[in-house]
């Protein structure tokens, strides 16, 4: 398409610019029920799988249906939920921060064919586009990050990887049958944008192969101290090396065996890239929180050391998440989020009932901090 | 990669306009980017700062920390955007020919 002016003027930049407003006030779109009640709830109630009520002083009702949304999603898909706030909430909606989307209406009945009404939604390949779940002790939405959709540092894909994760455990969105809540994570790299370290079960983009030196480059590209002290194990010293034509360069040199693969030096200098095929894949961590009920907030631990990338269905990721989760519904009591049943069992326990190989590479070896994670007690199970 | 023809010299220059090397840059270099940088003519300031940018780089191998360039310049962090629209980094690095900021940016 032909250039169309938005009315910026590229020759005054800073005429007309309008800068530092915020965002807009979210009193702006509240419903009116929540605006005449705000503050003054009384009570909520699951009625059944993601469908909640609301009761306020006043004996004002809202109820509330959350549907799942894939998070990258189109515009058609947003005037899509638009389009449905429009009939049945008076053109409201909200995302919630595991970016489902709830639709929120005032009547029981408008409830329940909105419900329905979403429930039929389907793409043309079959797949629901508003499926109704993700309340109380179910696995609701997973919290992901961009993959090899958008980010330059992934060792896996986010979007592919969540939708087979929330294929295979799509049961159990539309029900509460769990324990208790499960949150699931997905991060592409160490970097763990988003949950990842604080989830009942995370799967965390990894590395298995030192960076590559782009000698030529490095110099030119890179702030060569910034690399440096971007490593956790001091693995890279500054050093010169002799190109093919006999041109000295300055450089970094890397100490392999003292790499961990972590990619932090290929985030501040763009000739240490580090990805590869057969080398990336993920880890999966578990029994992380952020909650205060009844156990302090906990890390997720790693679990399983690695599992190769096997796009574009990941089966081994899929098969020992499904895993995980319902040896844990199985086994923990009601309330006991996966890190506290793991903590009461044992982890040795939690290794036996799960299958899940131990292996070296689950021992903390990073620092000082490092020595806590082992146990210096004679209480274990055989 | 891109290379920029100005004023009879070439620039070796990434899809954002950064220099690729350092030691292309010269004078005409700024005179190229202050237009895409929303500069419409150079000030003394402007010089101050593209300099002390330059001398940090050289003698320490990064560009010198947001509150590093405050203090040795004077300039607040406002009057540095007031300089360089885009800010410190985008902005003023680019004009003095530093490598591309990097990280979560």
């Amino acid at each position: 398409m032909a250039f169309v002016s938005s009315g910026y003027n590229p020759d005054k930049p800073m005429e007309d610019r309008i800068s530092d407003i915020g965002p807009r006030f979210y009193k702006e779109f509240l419903p009116p029920v929540l605006e005449k009640n705000y503050g003054k709830w009384v009570s909520h109630e699951i009625l059944e799988p993601g469908l909640l009520v609301h009761e306020a002083e006043s004996g004002d009702k809202v109820y509330t249906v959350r549907v799942g949304s894939a998070r990258l999603i189109s515009t058609e898909l947003i005037r899509e939920a638009c389009a449905v706030a429009k009939q049945y909430c008076d053109g409201y909606l909200r995302w919630t921060t595991r970016n489902n989307i709830e639709f929120m209406t005032t009547s029981l009945e408008s409830a329940k064919a909105l419900k329905a009404d979403l429930n039929s939604r389907k793409f043309d390949k079959g797949s629901y586009k508003f499926p109704v779940g993700g309340t109380g002790a179910s696995v609701s939405n997973i919290v992901h990050t961009q993959g090899w959709i958008h980010c330059h540092t992934p060792a896996t894909d986010a979007s592919g990887t969540v939708k087979i994760i929330m294929d295979e455990l799509f049961e159990e969105f539309t029900n509460m049958r769990m324990p208790a809540i499960v949150r699931v994570a997905v991060a592409c790299c160490l970097n763990m944008c988003g949950a990842c370290h604080c989830s009942d079960l995370a799967v965390v983009g990894f590395h298995r192969k030192p960076p590559i030196i782009d000698h030529e480059y490095l110099d030119n590209m890179c702030e060569i101290p910034l690399a440096i002290a971007s490593c956790p194990t001091g693995a890279l010293k500054p050093g010169k090396t002799e190109l093919e034509g006999g041109k000295k360069v300055n450089t970094i040199l890397v100490n392999n065996d003292r790499c961990m693969y972590c990619g932090n030096c290929y985030t501040m200098c763009p000739s240490l890239p580090l990805s590869d095929k057969e080398g990336d894949g993920v880890i999966i961590m578990v029994g992380g929180k952020v909650s205060n009920r009844i156990s302090m907030p906990k890390f997720s631990k790693v679990a399983v050391a690695f599992i190769p990338n096997e796009p574009p269905r990941w089966p081994t990721l899929a098969k020992v998440c499904k895993k995980i989760i319902e040896v844990y519904a199985a086994e923990a009591n009601k309330y006991e989020r996966l890190g506290d049943w793991a903590e009461r069992i044992g982890w040795e326990s939690f290794f036996k009932k799960t299958e899940l190989e131990f292996t070296h590479h689950l021992i903390d070896d990073f620092r000082d901090p490092a020595y806590f994670t082992w146990r210096q007690s004679t209480n274990f199970k055989f | 990669m891109a290379t920029i023809e100005f004023k009879g010299k070439t620039f070796e220059v990434d899809e954002d306009g950064f220099l690729q090397r350092f030691e292309d840059w010269n004078p005409d270099w700024v005179d190229y980017v202050k237009e895409s940088e929303g500069i419409k003519e150079l000030s003394e300031e402007h010089n101050k700062v593209i300099e002390f940018l330059q001398d940090y780089y050289k003698k320490n191998g990064i560009a010198p920390m947001v509150r590093i360039l405050s203090k040795v310049t004077g300039f607040k962090l406002k009057h540095i955007y007031e300089l360089f629209p885009s800010g410190p980094g985008k902005g003023a690095c680019k004009m003095a020919g530093l490598p591309k900021p990097t990280g979560c940016v």
